[in-house]
């Protein structure tokens, strides 16, 4: 039986880990509400931001949270133009198949102009800050783990006030629940798409850099996080913002405590046991509403 | 009564595949080398999967990533029954590739209840795991480390070797496509090919859609994992990386997108396209990671642009080039028959 302050801190490790999961799931829920598009390159883009922010840091000298001045907006235009551009050229009928192919190859690109530019070597950031911690009734917290962590909580405050206190965010959600009744309201629903998509690529920015802050970087990383975001997306229930997270944290917290008795390559398990079950038990999800039931 | 046009489809379509049999069959005898052999027999294996691949992708367009997986499950079973299990090399391929099937139910249960996106999810999802599993269980799959599978003819030189698993390779893919023909031409075939272009009319007219779905999925996985098995038994050394590849899964999907997955032999001609483009890659470029770049940018080239794949766009053209241009309702999408819908009401009354 391991001990209470390992156990605490395994704790306190998966809610922070679950923070990230919760902020890159609500951008793949995003996708998935506007188009119904899985979207496979969002982890590639993920680790892209993480790679620009790793050179940033060793080439530049600047510190890679003041990347993301640069990669947010880049990763928005990135967003809509994927989506004006590529996404809705695809036959309506064959939608969900076919995206789910452009943007595999999408993340296969990345993948492989990451390894050619910047070669498969394993790569992190060396901080001046990177070895601090913090003690906490005995549990030992990377400072930069509560910056990742703050950066998630903050990007999904602010999402959420973007999307239910902006004239811009009720257009987003009329288009999520109905795109023909949106459309006869008067909403530019094929610019509020591209928009919607610009800004769940944003989350990819902002996650990627909180990612290189504590986490040997390299090209194939994203299949690691695709897994994972994709199984939270079902157990959450396809669509919905607030399942995603609340299966984000509650596997987040799973995975970071079965760690300690499996390790950590058997801990991911968990996600694909928890993706299984859900599908087999209850396919809708546990928060899935009416989109879910039939996607 | 066929028109002009279908007759001079068929007839093409027959002297093509003369003609790849006759050069499939003479081709172990004119391969200059044994490498050009072995290259021959990699582009087999190809076109056995996406052949498999194509049971699922094809009738009714639920589209796979996942192949890759049960194509590593078939490779490791066999391997392990051999090496574990002690039984002769063909019996252990036999009754993986049963294994395989069996382990496809479950998997397909769990998949194929909701609709299309659960489905990807749970193929790429397949992949990840089988290759944590594969690679973490070291003991019994023996890990990174590798699988070594006994050779079932153990006194036969090189050459030789390769033209036997040649020629297994070949009856592999005619028995395939002997099946998915079948299948193509049955009523269980109908409901798949409703399932595709409809599902929930087909659904509402009394398909069992959950059912067929399941019973095409297992089928697929079985000869994924027989031509899995066969590759284990071929090549003798099988490593996680490269058995549990979400590479193996897309190359599939690519070359069966590229050739046509409505048609019988979409999948083989994309992976004679495709199959001999990596290979010539890989001896150009080695293993550079441009090789994914190209695989990436030929995936979202195909699926932009040509997602119905060259054989129908062959046949558009053969029709175009000869006299008549009627045309047939049954291989038509929603699409397209809700974009031309009036028109060829129109013109099927006139005809009546």
């Amino acid at each position: 039986m391991p001990s209470g302050a390992l156990l605490f801190q395994s704790v306190i490790l998966g809610l922070l880990l679950g923070g990230l999961y919760a902020l890159l799931a609500a951008g793949l829920t995003l996708y998935f509400g506007i188009m119904r598009v899985v979207m496979i390159a969002h982890s590639a883009f993920l680790i892209l931001a993480a790679y620009l922010a790793w050179w940033s840091h060793t080439e530049l000298g600047i510190d890679p949270l003041l990347s993301m001045l640069v990669t947010v907006p880049l990763f928005f235009g990135c967003g809509v133009l994927l989506q004006r551009l590529l996404l809705a050229r695809l036959r309506p009928v064959t939608l969900t198949m076919m995206s789910v192919l452009l943007t595999f190859a999408i993340a296969v690109v990345i993948e492989g102009l990451l390894g050619y530019v910047f070669s498969g070597t394993q790569r992190r950031i060396q901080l001046g800050y990177g070895s601090a911690s913090l003690e906490l009734f005995g549990a030992r917290i990377a400072v930069v783990k509560l910056i990742a962590f703050g950066l998630a909580g903050v990007a999904l405050a602010a999402l959420y006030l973007v999307m239910k206190k902006t004239t811009f965010g009720w257009a987003l959600r009329a288009t999520i629940q109905h795109r023909d009744a949106a459309k006869l309201v008067g909403i530019d629903t094929d610019r509020v798409a591209g928009f919607g998509f610009g800004l769940g690529l944003a989350t990819a920015a902002i996650g990627g850099t909180a990612l290189s802050l504590d986490t040997t970087i390299y090209p194939s990383l994203h299949w690691h996080w695709i897994g994972p975001l994709m199984a939270i997306i079902v157990v959450g229930g396809l669509g919905s913002v607030p399942g995603a997270a609340a299966a984000a944290m509650v596997l987040g917290l799973a995975q970071s405590l079965l760690q300690i008795e499996l390790g950590t390559t058997w801990a991911q398990t968990v996600f694909y046991l928890a993706l299984f079950l859900t599908l087999a038990v209850r396919p809708q999800g546990f928060f899935g509403g009416r989109l879910a039931q039939r996607f | 009564m066929p028109s002009v046009s279908e007759r001079s489809t068929k007839i093409a379509a027959t002297v093509a595949l003369t003609a790849f049999a006759a050069v499939a069959l003479a081709f172990p005898e004119l391969a200059p080398n044994p490498y050009i052999l072995s290259v021959g027999i990699v582009v087999l294996n190809y076109a056995v999967l996406s052949t498999s691949w194509n049971f699922v992708g094809g009738f009714t367009g639920y589209i796979s990533l996942g192949h890759g997986a049960l194509a590593g499950l078939g490779a490791y079973g066999t391997g392990l029954l051999i090496t574990k299990g002690g039984l002769p090399s063909f019996v252990a391929l036999g009754v993986g590739a049963v294994l395989v099937a069996v382990v496809a139910i479950p998997i397909g249960y769990a998949a194929l209840r909701v609709r299309g996106a659960s489905f990807v999810i749970v193929s790429i999802a397949l992949v990840l795991v089988t290759l944590l599993v594969f690679q973490s269980w070291a003991s019994f799959t023996g890990g990174s480390r590798g699988l070594n599978v006994p050779r079932p003819f153990p006194g036969m030189l090189r050459p030789e070797h390769h033209r036997v698993f040649f020629y297994l390779f070949l009856a592999l893919l005619a028995l395939a496509a002997l099946v998915w023909w079948l299948i193509d031409r049955s009523r269980f075939g109908l409901g798949l090919k409703a399932i595709r272009e409809d599902e929930d009319k087909a659904e509402t007219l009394g398909t069992p859609t959950f059912a067929y779905k399941l019973v095409v999925f297992v089928v697929s996985a079985f000869f994924t994992g027989l031509a899995g098995g066969l590759y284990a038994l071929w090549f003798g050394d099988l490593d996680p990386i490269f058995q549990f590849s979400i590479l193996t899964g897309s190359y599939m999907v690519l070359m069966a997108l590229l050739g046509g997955v409505r048609n019988l032999f979409g999948p083989l001609v994309g992976a004679l396209i495709v199959g001999s483009a990596l290979e010539y890659f890989k001896v150009e470029f080695g293993n550079t990671p441009l090789h994914l770049v190209a695989t990436g940018v030929l995936l979202a080239l195909v699926v932009l642009f040509m997602p119905d794949g060259v054989l129908p766009a062959l046949g558009a053209l053969l029709r175009r080039l000869s006299p008549t241009t009627d045309t047939s309702i049954r291989e038509v999408t929603a699409a397209e028959l809700a974009a031309t819908g009036g028109d060829r009401q129109h013109a099927e009354s006139r005809n009546l």
